[in-house]
C-alpha cells in the first residue's frame, strides 16, 4: 500500500455533530434491505459471478453512494433493485416487503436520456400518475409543482430534444418523484454531462434530497461525486461483486463546492481510492512504452 | 456573370466536402437539375439528328419484289439496311429498263399483275401527299386523285414541300407520267397503262425506334389520352386512375391494418415473434405474383384478387419491417415506463405504440411504393384494368407514345404522395427534429394554409376569390 503524499486525518474520525447525525440516522426504520444478494449471468463461455453475497441496509433519508470499479455489477444490483433484473440468491425487502418486479414504489433515473420524446416536459412528469389511473387537473398541478421543483417551468411545454442533457436528467428527476416513490434509484444519472453541469446537478439534487422525504441510492464512479454527495458510501469490489466497505462519511452537512479540501474529505476520498486501486497502476515506470520523443523536444 | 461572382464571395462553404450538407439554395438548385439533365438528356437524344437515331422512318417506301417483308411508309428500318433496300430498288427499276429495251419487253408478264404493281406505284407516292396536305389520309387510295397529283408533279405545277422529292424522285414521276399519259390523261381503270413503270426510291429521315418517342410526342399523346372522355366501357384516364389508386390503397391499408398489429407484438413479445416470423420469413420468398391464378381462383373476377395481390405482396415485408422497427426502439424507455408504474397493456400503448410512431410512418411509406410496384401486377391478373391495361394494350400495337404518359403518371402520383408524407411527418409528429425543419417549409406552409383558406372561405360566406379572403384572414 502506497502511503499517501499528505499527511490526513483518520477518515473514521467524526465530529460529535457528525457522530450525532449517523446516531440519529441509525435510529430512523430501514427502508431498503439487501440480504445476502447473488446474481450469475448464464454466458457462451459459462456463468459470470456479478454479485456475491451483498448485505446492506438503508436507512430512511439516507444518501447512499455506491462506488467501485467498471464492471463490479453496480448497474446490475441497482437493476435488481428496480425490478428489472431478477436475483439469482438473496432477496431484497422494501419496508419489510420483498420486491418482484419493476413498479412505482422505487423510482429509478437511467444515465441514458430516457424521457419520452413524444411527450412534453409536463406530460413527462405526469406519465407515472397517469398510470396509476389519475388524472385532471390536480395531476396537471402537482406535475407543474415538481417541474418548478427542478427549475424547468419555462419548459414545461418544451420537448425533450429541446433541452439540454442536464435539462434533461432534471426532468428525469422530477418525473421519478412525481410518483412519490419509497426511495430513488439512480444509475451514474450525471455520468454523461460535462463537469460544470455535473457540479451544477449535484448542488441540485442535494437541495431536493433535503426538502423532501426521500431515500436516494446513488451509483457513480467518481469519488469526488461520491464524498459529496453521500452519507454513507458503499464500496464494492469487483470478480464477483462483493461489498468491501461502507463508509461513513465524515464531511458535515450542509455539503459545499469548497469542503472537497477539508480533511475530511481528502481522507474519505483517499480510502476510497485505496479500496478500489488497491495497488497503483498508473505509476509512470510501469507504462509498457518507451520514450517517443524526437530530437529537440523539450521533455523531461 | 457577374452574380456568379458575387455568389462566390459571400458563399466560401466548397462544394466538395465530405459528409457535409449544402446550403438550401445550392441543395434546390442541384434538385431542380437532377431533374433538368435527364429531360435534356432524352430531349438531346430526340431532337439532334447525330445523337444515336439507329433507324431510318421511312417518308415514302417501295415494293421489293425479291422479298417477302413489306415496308409501308412511318415504318423504321436500320441505317444499316436502308442501303441496301433502296439499291434493290435501284437495281429492279433497272432490270425493268433493261427489258423494256428487249427485243420482247412483255413476255412471259401477265397484263393484270403489271397492272396491279403499277397502281401500287402510284399509290406509294400517297403518304408523301398526305403529309404535304395535298390529299387527306382517307383518300390514300383514290387513285384518280393521285393520278392528277402525278401530273402536276411531273408538270411542274405543284411540288411537295415537307417531304420534298429527291431529284432521283421526280425524275423517276416524269418518266412514268411520260408512260401514263401516254395511255391516259385522266386515271381510267379500264384503260390504265399495262407496260410496266419504276418504283418510286425509299425516302426517309433519321428516326430513334419507336420505343423512345421524343418528349412533344410523349406531351401531345399524354394531353390527348388525359382528356379524351370516357367512351362506352372504355374509361377515361382519370377513371383509370382513380381505379389504379384503389387497388394500390384497398391492398396497403389492408395490409397495413392487419399487418401493424401483428408486427408490433412481434417486436415486444419474444413469444409472437418466435411463433409468427420464421414461417413470415419464408413466405415472403414465394413471389406474389406466382399465387395470381389462386387469387383469381380464390376471389373470382372484378377487383378481388387484385387488392389479394397487393396484400399479399405487400403483409408480410410489413409485419417484419413493422416488428424490426419495434424492436429498435429504445429498451431503457421501457424500463422506465415500467419504473414509472406502466403495466403490460400501458406499456404497449403508451410508450411502444407512441415510440415507434414516427418510424413506423416512414416504414410505410416505403412500403406504399412496394404496392404500386404490386399493382402492375395485380392490374393485370383476372380481367386487365386500370392504367396497367391501358400500358399492355398501347405497348402492344408499339404505341409507345401512349404508354411513356402512363408510366410517368404512376411515377408522379407516388412520387407526389412520398413527398407530400415525407414533408407531414413534421407537422404529425411535432417532437421529431424534423419538425423545425419542416414548419418552416413553404410547401408545407402553402398545404396547411389550404385547409384554413378553405375554412374561411365557408365561414365567411363568401365566394372563394384569392383577393376577398385575403382581405378578411387579416
Ligand atoms: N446481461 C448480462 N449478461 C452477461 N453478463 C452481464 C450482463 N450484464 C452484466 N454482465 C456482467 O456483469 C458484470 C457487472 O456488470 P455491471 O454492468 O453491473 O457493471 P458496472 O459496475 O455497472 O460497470 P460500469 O461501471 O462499467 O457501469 C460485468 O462483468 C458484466 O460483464
Ligand atoms: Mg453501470
Amino acid at each position: 500500500m502506497t502511503p499517501p503524499l499528505i499527511d490526513t486525518i483518520d477518515y473514521r474520525e467524526q465530529s460529535p455533530a457528525v457522530k450525532d447525525r449517523f446516531d440519529r440516522m441509525k435510529e430512523r426504520p430501514v427502508v431498503l434491505s439487501v440480504e445476502n444478494l447473488g446474481k450469475t449471468f448464464p454466458t457462451p463461455t459459462g456463468e459470470v459471478a456479478a454479485l456475491k453475497g451483498v448485505d446492506f441496509e438503508v436507512y430512511r433519508r439516507e444518501f447512499m453512494c455506491v462506488i467501485g470499479p467498471s464492471g463490479c455489477g453496480k448497474s446490475t444490483l441497482i437493476r435488481i433493485l428496480a425490478g428489472l433484473e431478477t436475483e439469482s440468491s438473496g432477496q431484497v425487502l422494501l419496508d419489510g416487503n420483498p420486491v418482484a418486479g419493476p413498479g412505482p414504489d422505487r423510482g429509478m433515473v437511467f444515465q441514458s436520456y430516457t424521457l419520452f420524446p413524444w411527450l412534453t416536459v409536463k406530460e413527462n412528469v405526469m406519465f407515472g400518475p397517469k398510470m396509476e389511473g389519475k388524472s385532471g387537473s390536480a395531476v396537471e398541478g402537482e406535475a407543474r409543482q415538481w417541474i418548478d421543483m427542478v427549475g424547468l417551468s419555462r419548459f414545461e411545454n418544451s420537448y425533450p430534444h429541446q433541452l439540454s442533457g442536464g435539462m434533461k436528467q432534471r426532468v428525469a428527476i422530477a418525473r421519478a418523484l412525481a410518483n412519490r416513490p419509497r426511495i430513488l434509484l439512480m444509475d451514474e444519472p450525471f455520468g454523461a454531462l460535462d463537469a460544470q453541469t455535473r457540479a451544477q446537478m449535484q448542488s441540485y439534487l442535494l437541495q431536493i434530497w433535503r426538502n423532501l422525504d426521500i431515500t436516494i441510492l446513488f451509483i457513480t464512479h467518481d469519488l469526488d461525486e461520491a464524498v459529496f454527495l453521500a452519507d454513507r458510501i458503499l464500496v464494492l469490489k469487483a470478480n464477483p461483486g462483493e461489498v468491501d466497505e461502507i463508509i461513513e462519511v465524515s464531511v458535515p452537512r450542509p455539503r459545499r463546492l469548497d469542503q472537497a479540501i477539508t480533511p475530511e474529505f481528502v481522507a474519505t476520498k483517499h480510502r476510497i481510492n485505496q479500496l478500489i486501486h488497491p495497488e497503483s497502476e498508473t505509476e509512470e515506470d510501469t507504462l509498457p512504452f518507451g520514450r517517443m520523443t524526437v530530437e529537440g523536444d523539450d521533455v523531461e | 456573370m457577374s452574380i456568379l461572382r458575387h455568389q462566390k464571395a459571400t458563399n466560401k462553404e466548397p462544394w466538395f466536402a465530405v459528409r457535409r450538407d449544402l446550403s438550401a439554395k445550392r441543395a434546390s438548385i442541384l434538385s431542380v437539375i437532377s431533374f433538368a439533365l435527364p429531360l435534356a438528356i432524352w430531349a438531346g437524344v430526340s431532337y439532334l439528328p447525330f445523337l444515336w437515331h439507329p433507324d431510318v422512318r421511312l417518308q415514302l417506301s417501295a415494293d421489293r419484289g425479291d422479298v417477302t417483308t413489306v415496308y409501308i411508309a412511318g415504318d423504321r428500318v436500320s441505317k444499316g439496311y436502308f442501303p441496301t433496300f433502296t439499291d434493290a430498288v435501284r437495281k429492279q427499276n433497272a432490270a425493268i429498263e433493261a427489258q423494256l429495251k428487249s427485243a420482247d419487253p412483255l413476255a412471259g408478264v401477265s397484263e393484270r399483275s403489271v397492272r396491279r404493281s403499277n397502281k401500287n406505284i402510284l399509290r406509294h407516292l400517297a403518304p408523301v401527299l398526305v403529309s404535304n396536305g395535298r390529299i387527306k389520309d382517307d383518300q390514300k387510295k383514290e387513285d384518280a386523285l393521285i393520278y392528277e397529283v402525278w401530273r402536276d408533279i411531273a408538270e411542274g405545277t405543284w411540288l411537295p414541300e415537307s417531304p420534298a422529292l429527291s431529284d432521283e424522285n421526280l425524275a423517276i414521276v416524269q418518266r412514268n407520267w411520260a408512260a401514263m399519259s401516254a395511255v391516259s390523261k385522266t386515271y381510267d381503270s379500264d384503260n390504265f397503262i399495262s407496260v410496266p413503270l419504276i418504283s418510286l426510291i425509299p425516302q426517309g429521315r433519321s428516326a430513334n425506334p419507336d420505343y423512345l418517342p421524343s418528349p412533344d410526342q410523349v406531351a401531345t399523346a399524354g394531353i390527348k389520352i388525359l382528356t379524351e372522355p370516357a367512351e362506352g366501357d372504355r374509361p377515361s384516364m382519370l377513371q383509370r386512375t382513380g381505379h389504379s389508386i384503389r387497388i394500390v390503397f384497398g391492398g396497403f391499408l389492408l395490409a397495413a391494418a392487419v399487418g401493424i398489429p401483428i408486427g408490433v407484438l412481434c417486436g415486444t413479445y419474444s413469444v409472437f415473434s418466435k411463433l409468427v416470423e420464421p414461417f413470415t420469413d419464408f413466405f415472403r420468398y414465394m413471389p406474389a405474383p406466382t399465387f395470381s391464378t389462386l387469387l383469381v381462383a380464390i376471389f373470382l373476377a372484378n377487383d378481388a384478387p387484385k387488392i389479394a395481390l397487393v396484400f399479399v405482396g405487400t403483409f408480410f415485408q410489413l409485419v417484419l419491417v413493422v416488428s424490426n422497427t419495434t424492436r429498435r426502439l429504445d429498451l431503457p424507455l421501457l424500463e422506465a415506463a415500467q419504473t414509472l408504474g406502466a403495466n403490460q397493456w400501458q406499456l404497449v400503448t403508451k410508450v411502444v405504440i407512441p415510440g415507434i410512431l414516427p418510424n413506423l410512418y416512414n416504414d410505410l411509406r416505403i412500403l406504399l411504393g412496394w404496392a404500386w410496384t404490386w399493382l402492375v401486377i395485380a392490374e393485370l391478373i383476372g380481367v386487365k384494368s386500370g392504367l396497367t391495361e391501358f400500358i399492355e394494350t398501347q405497348g402492344r400495337f408499339r404505341n409507345f407514345d401512349m404508354v411513356y404518359p402512363v408510366i410517368i403518371l404512376i411515377g408522379l402520383i407516388g412520387f407526389f404522395t412520398d413527398q407530400i408524407l415525407a414533408l407531414l411527418r413534421g407537422v404529425i409528429f411535432p417532437y421529431s427534429e424534423e419538425a423545425a425543419a419542416a414548419s418552416a417549409n413553404p410547401l408545407i406552409k402553402a398545404l396547411l394554409f389550404i385547409p384554413r383558406w378553405f375554412k374561411d372561405a365557408v365561414e365567411q360566406r363568401l365566394p372563394p376569390e384569392p383577393a376577398t379572403t385575403n382581405s378578411t384572414s387579416h
